[in-house]
């Protein structure tokens, strides 16, 4: 491969650049796998170093070696799976690359501007409102290297910095990107938004933190509970919430059991048969739903309808939607609390409620049959296995330890101490040895009420799994045996089942303040993130205009976009008058008129000294005071500023007097 | 010509004198918006792209930050265009001259600027065939730039259309305008390398001839009158009819009368004389002499001086 003679860039220019990227790359280093992080910081270290000390480029195989392992890498640490983590992260590589051949004018504006697109794709993965300040400040700053490298003058193999007024850069390029700002805020509101996506999006969990999984298995969404993290929102039609009993946000139902892990079953997806009736003791209400990259819309039991494109309610009464959920989502539900689910229970979907793997759990089973014979209706031996519970000394704790084998022999006889996953499970085990029809149902349990901004806040420390068991005459009806051990848990929310504080800064007035920071949140997810197609109609709709078509939205855009950028632009090219001028320049047009009447004036391509090289031929007697005030004014007014020289030379201007005998002589003589 | 480049160039034409038929195109100018015309760069068209991945990512998942991200950078790009052209609009460009220089020297092209508003015009690209310079003018200020085109032949050249561009302030958009110098270049003849020794005394009709005739005696010519003439050197008469001072001139004054003929130059060709000749008038005005320079059927001098050479090379070049 050739090696190239690379040019040396200016060192502002190229930090900047290198900053731009680094501060768009930020959040994404966060997230990433550390080794990806620690080389891309390696790469970005190594360019620093190599401008500050002169390093000489890394030659051109070497590169390409280096490029290939950073591709490896990433295979490998992201396991192949590709998802916009993936690609973001490769993204970012690619980046971290070319900071290796970061040398010619084109290299640096190219890392400048995908600065750009690195931080819009930041905003796959979280909106938070704290993202506003990365957006502006990643803006600002790649606004900043393009403008710095704008500066550059490129002399061939080599280029300088021409370091124009230097610093006032930093507010110069401020002012251009607060000067897009009103541009940007009219494209956001006018630009016609798509209803439905393009395309869909790869099933890829991101980041492990998203909220519920797909299944469960007792110990699995322990981190969960540690996070505090709002899970989505909540505002109610009636304006008040339902009575914490009925805060069960229902999520994941899982039916299958392997032994270890609970499972969703297919017909888990079938629509419902029965539809959920709407009465007047039906709730309504507004989700904003956090994206956790799944289909599940949450919903109070049990959801009748919800206005979402695309959702639909499942044979379990699952909310679901087409698209997993990746963007901060809102939806309206109407939920009936007093629903009768499946009367009837088919004899498959019994079969499946009743499965349990035929090795595992022995001690539970044989204490299920022994309860079976002691208790044959289903409700009495729920409620003595509720109070078993109860009684004997079962713990709620997050701190547990791993089950094995036999899980809930495991937790039922040695343990006994756990959270929701852990009970849930074994009292579904429990129930279905003793042949009952049993399912665990996942999802989000309480939820803190924001009085001052009139929502319900559920965080992903809510989450929760409780029991649904099938009752004769009753239908599937809720059991929580958590309930049993923990009341509080259930009364007053997560937090409070535990007895001591989770994070150090547990303090009452820290969660005041956190819950006032929430509404912020809260109002910028509402105005801001959940703007879409139908919030724009709305706004349009509330501002007077008929119902428009997304091509009339165009239009409207790309009037109101004029009627914003044309004072914009007039005030832009306003032209910038010379400023008054200086006494220097005053004394001097004084005397180029006084000059003028004597027909010796100045002509407008003569420069000072050429005009005093004309007329001193023409006045021989003069001359050398002609020359010396030309040059007087020549130092005065190009050269620095000096009062003193200044006041010589308007001195000297307004002395000079022509030798009237001198013209006359030379009119006779002509 | 291949038929590209001849498409090409009637392309070109049509161009140019459309140009020239919007707005005035020689120095002295102001440029205005009928001059002004403006494209994205190639890095503008690449950023362009960008931000239509950016707008289709974040419609499709309505990732709202996305879209406020994307239309910064629209907004930014809007501004670049609008600063790109102020940097240009309302430039004067005052003259556009070169001074003569012999062929195969760069002529240098100077181009005189006048920025008389309150805000500096950085990065002010100036091209003109393969030339190019790059001139930064502060506030309230003029400036000059020059260009410096590669010379072949002797004779006139006309440098052709000359281009004043920008990428100020991001490299977005390039802001541009044409224009035409006031007149073209006059290319002198290349000096020969090692020309003959100057036909000094040689007997030779073209070369020295030595006239013992007394001072004042045999009037020659006249010529403009230069400070330290004698008074009754000036012809009043011929003076009056010319409306300018001239001297008479008398052959006895130079004993050492230097005639630089092209016709007895020596030389296979043309050029080859013209050359000769030019390094003979060079080398005579470098060593003082008076000399007459007969070429084309006119007849200069004798006289000595910057100027009389600058005729004379101006004759030569003009052959």
């Amino acid at each position: 491969m050739k090696q190239r003679q690379l040019p040396t860039p200016p060192i502002a220019p190229l930090l900047w650049t290198i900053a731009a990227f680094a501060v768009a790359a930020a959040p994404h280093l966060a997230a990433v796998p550390l080794q990806i992080a620690i080389a891309i910081l390696a790469l970005l270290g190594w360019r620093i170093a190599a401008a500050l000390r002169g390093w000489r480029p890394i030659p051109a195989w070497l590169r390409v070696l280096i490029t290939l392992g950073l591709l490896v890498l990433v295979g490998i640490s992201f396991g192949g799976l590709w998802g916009r983590r993936t690609a973001t992260a490769l993204l970012c590589i690619m980046l971290a690359a070319k900071m290796m051949e970061l040398y010619r004018v084109r290299d640096l504006r190219l890392v400048a501007s995908v600065s750009f697109f690195l931080i819009a794709t930041q905003f796959l993965f979280d909106e938070s409102l704290i993202y506003l300040a990365y957006l502006i400040l990643g803006c600002w700053i790649a606004t900043l290297a393009l403008v710095r490298i704008q500066q550059i003058r490129n002399l061939g193999q080599r280029l300088e910095d021409r370091g124009l007024d230097g610093h006032p850069m930093i507010a110069h390029s401020a002012r251009l990107l607060a000067l897009s700002l009103p541009v940007a805020l009219v494209l956001f509101v006018l630009f016609p938004r798509l209803a439905q996506p393009l395309w869909g999006l790869p099933d890829d969990a991101l980041d492990g933190k998203t909220g519920l999984s797909e299944t469960m298995s007792p110990g699995s969404i322990a981190s969960l509970y540690a996070d505090d993290s709002p899970a989505f929102r909540v505002v109610f039609e009636s304006g008040r919430p339902p009575p914490p009993q009925q805060r069960y946000w229902r999520g994941p139902v899982l039916w299958q059991f392997d032994g270890t892990t609970w499972e969703r079953a297919y017909f888990s997806l079938t629509p419902a048969r029965t539809a959920v009736p709407i009465d007047g003791q039906s709730i309504r209400y507004e989700v904003q739903l956090e994206p956790h990259e799944r289909r599940w819309l949450l919903a109070l039991d049990y959801p009748a309808q919800s206005n979402f494109p695309g959702s639909k309610v499942t044979a379990d009464y699952q909310l679901v939607s087409r698209q997993p959920l990746t963007s901060l989502t809102a939806y309206d539900v109407i939920s009936n609390p007093n629903f009768q689910d499946s009367p009837e229970l088919g004899q498959y979907q019994r079969s499946i409620a009743t499965r349990l793997p035929s090795d595992r759990n022995p001690r539970t089973v044989a204490m299920a049959q022994e309860w079976r014979e002691r208790y044959p209706d289903d409700l009495e031996l729920i409620q003595a296995l509720l109070r078993w519970f109860r009684e004997e000394p079962f713990f709620y704790s997050l701190e547990t330890a791993p089950l094995g084998r036999h899980s809930a022999d495991e937790f039922l006889f040695d343990l006994r101490t756990g959270y929701c996953e852990y009970y849930s499970s074994a009292f579904a085990i429990f129930l279905r040895a003793a042949g009952i029809p049993t399912r665990v149902v996942t999802g989000y349990q309480g939820g803190y009420w924001n009085e001052g901004g009139q929502y319900m806040l559920v965080r992903q420390s809510d989450a929760h799994a409780w029991n649904e068991v099938w009752l004769e005459g009753r239908g599937w009806t809720r059991f929580d045996p958590t309930a049993a051990v923990s009341p509080s848990r259930i009364q007053q929310g997560s937090a409070s089942a535990l007895d001591d504080s989770r994070f150090l800064l547990d303090l009452p007035w820290v969660n005041e303040l956190r819950n006032r920071i929430d509404r912020i949140q809260h109002l910028w997810n509402q105005w801001v993130l959940g703007f879409d197609a139908q919030s724009q109609l709305n706004l349009l709709k509330r501002l007077g205009l008929p119902e428009l078509s997304s091509s009339q939205i165009g239009l409207l855009m790309i009037l109101v976009l004029l009627a914003v950028t044309l004072p914009l632009s007039l005030m832009l090219l306003r032209e910038a008058r010379r400023q008054s001028s200086s006494p220097v320049e005053r004394a001097w047009r004084h005397l180029q008129r006084r000059l003028g009447r004597r027909g010796l004036g100045i002509h407008p391509s003569e420069a000072p000294l050429e005009w005093a090289a004309r007329i001193a031929c023409q006045l021989p007697e003069q001359r050398e005071e002609i020359e010396r005030i030309a040059q007087e004014f020549r130092r005065a007014h190009y050269g620095p500023n000096d009062p003193q020289r200044s006041e010589r030379f308007i001195e000297a201007s307004r002395r000079f007097r022509l030798f009237d005998h001198h013209r006359d002589h030379q009119a006779t003589e002509l | 010509m291949s038929a590209v480049a001849t498409l090409r160039n009637a392309v070109q034409i049509r161009l140019d004198r459309w140009v020239k038929r919007r707005a005035r195109a020689t120095p002295p100018l102001r440029l205005a918006y009928r001059q002004i015309f403006i494209l994205p760069t190639r890095f503008g068209w690449l950023l362009g792209l960008l931000m239509f991945g950016m707008l289709l990512g974040s419609l499709n998942f309505n990732n709202n930050l996305g879209l406020l991200t994307t239309f910064i950078v629209a907004g930014l790009a809007l501004n670049s265009m609008l600063l790109a052209y102020r940097n240009l609009r309302g430039l004067k460009i005052q003259r556009c001259m070169a001074r003569p220089v012999f062929a195969g020297q760069p002529a240098r092209l100077r181009i005189d600027l006048i920025n008389d508003e309150a805000r500096p015009r950085p990065g002010l690209q100036f091209e003109c065939s393969e030339a190019f310079c790059e001139v930064d003018l502060p506030a309230n200020a003029s400036g000059e730039a020059e260009l410096e085109l590669p010379t072949r032949a002797r004779g006139w050249m006309n440098p052709g259309r000359i281009g004043i561009r920008t990428t100020y302030p991001t490299g977005l958009f390039t802001g541009w305008a044409w224009f035409w110098p006031e007149r073209s270049i006059l290319i002198w003849p290349r000096p020969a390398e090692s020309p003959p020794p100057l036909p000094l005394g040689q007997g030779q009709e073209s070369g020295r001839e030595v006239r013992r005739e007394p001072e004042g005696e045999s009037f020659h010519s006249l010529r403009n009158w230069r400070q330290g003439d004698p008074l009754h050197r000036i012809a009043w008469k011929a003076s009056q009819r010319h409306q300018t001072l001239l001297s008479r001139e008398f052959r006895a004054e130079q004993s050492d009368h230097l005639m630089l003929d092209l016709d007895r130059a020596p030389g296979r060709d043309l050029e080859e004389r013209i050359s000769v000749l030019t390094a003979w008038v060079l080398q005579a005005d470098q060593e003082q002499l008076p000399w007459t320079l007969s070429a084309g059927g006119q007849i200069l001098g004798p006289d000595f001086g910057d100027a009389h050479a600058h005729r004379c090379l101006d004759v030569l070049a003009e052959l």
